[in-house]
């Protein structure tokens, strides 16, 4: 079955039988899921990187506010930047002197003084951190966003491709079924 | 009544080599799960590299060890990071043979139980004739 699926599209698709070809939807169908879910993933996890990017930006743009550190996303109190938790490429910052607060846990903030705000620490995977400048750090978002746009739009061929593979098989599969069960 | 029996084997021979079937494919299943998360691993290492490598000398390294974060060598990290992108892909290797062993291996029981199949459907159309 898998080896028709290759082979050209629709004339294969109508020779096989009702059962191959229920068969077939199916599989495509879960294939148009999984990609729709990674599809879904990436996004969410671009979205993260630009929120620390421009948070790095803010940072190193504003270095005077009060700070507050947010354990799930960015408020706007000055700014906020991300910690370490959901995502892999949260930053975490060193801070200068400023006064801020820190969050304990998700509902307890301690208020705290910075100590050097230009030095950030890049979280890169596999538990390691890396110390860069906020404008490295800037960089490291950058190219990160561009991996994974890149990654998206191949993603996106594919899953397209897999998608007119499934709707072609429902549409033979349902002039079959009508052939085989004519309603007057 | 000789029939009978050597169909009752037939069929007792058919089941157990269903149920090799079966296990062979969860198996499988279990391989290209262990293989998934190595190639996951694998490919995460590789970007950690791809930074080290990017940094100049001096810069810092700190690896999360449980809750704490420790200094690390620039060198030490580039070694302990290639060591283990090496013996994940060594894994993956080896997980590839055994996978390919696993195949072969259902491959012959799916023939052995058509074969099966095919001489209980004789017999039974003999059995079904006299």
């Amino acid at each position: 079955m898998a080896s028709s699926k290759s082979s050209s599209g629709s004339e294969a698709l109508s020779k096989m039988s009702l059962e191959q070809l229920k068969a077939i939807k199916e599989q495509a169908d879960d294939e148009v899921n999984l990609l729709q879910d990674s599809l879904s993933n990436i996004r969410n996890a671009t979205a993260r990187l630009e929120i620390a990017s421009s948070a790095l930006n803010d940072l190193s743009l504003r270095p005077q506010d009060n700070w507050v550190l947010g354990l799930k996303g960015p408020h706007h109190l000055g700014v906020s930047v991300l910690l370490r938790l959901l995502s892999k490429w949260i930053i975490s910052i060193k801070f200068v002197g400023k006064k801020m607060l820190v969050p304990l846990t998700a509902s307890l903030y301690v208020p705290g003084t910075l100590d050097d705000a230009d030095k950030v620490l890049v979280d890169v995977g596999t538990g390691y951190f890396i110390e860069k400048t906020t404008n490295e750090g800037k960089n490291y978002c950058e190219r990160k966003i561009n991996l994974l746009k890149s990654n998206f739009d191949q993603l996106v061929e594919v899953a397209s491709k897999k998608k007119s593979i499934a709707d072609e098989a429902t549409v033979i599969l349902q002039a079959k079924l009508k052939q085989l069960t004519p309603s007057t | 009544m000789s029939s009978s029996t050597a169909f009752r084997e037939l069929q007792r021979e058919l089941e157990t080599k269903a149920n090799d079937l079966s296990k062979l494919q969860k198996d499988i299943a279990k391989n290209h799960q262990v293989r998934k998360k190595y190639t996951i691993q694998l490919g995460e290492n590789e970007l950690v590299l791809k930074e080290l490598d990017l940094l100049k000398e001096d810069a810092n390294v700190y690896k999360l060890i449980g809750p704490v974060l420790v200094k690390q060598d620039l060198a030490e990290a580039n070694a302990n990071v290639r060591k283990r992108i090496e013996y994940i892909s060594a894994e993956l290797k080896r997980l590839d043979a055994t996978l390919q062993d696993l195949e072969e291996k259902q491959n012959s029981k799916k023939d052995m139980i058509f074969k099966l199949q095919q001489r209980i459907q004789s017999l039974q159309a003999g059995k079904g004739k006299a």
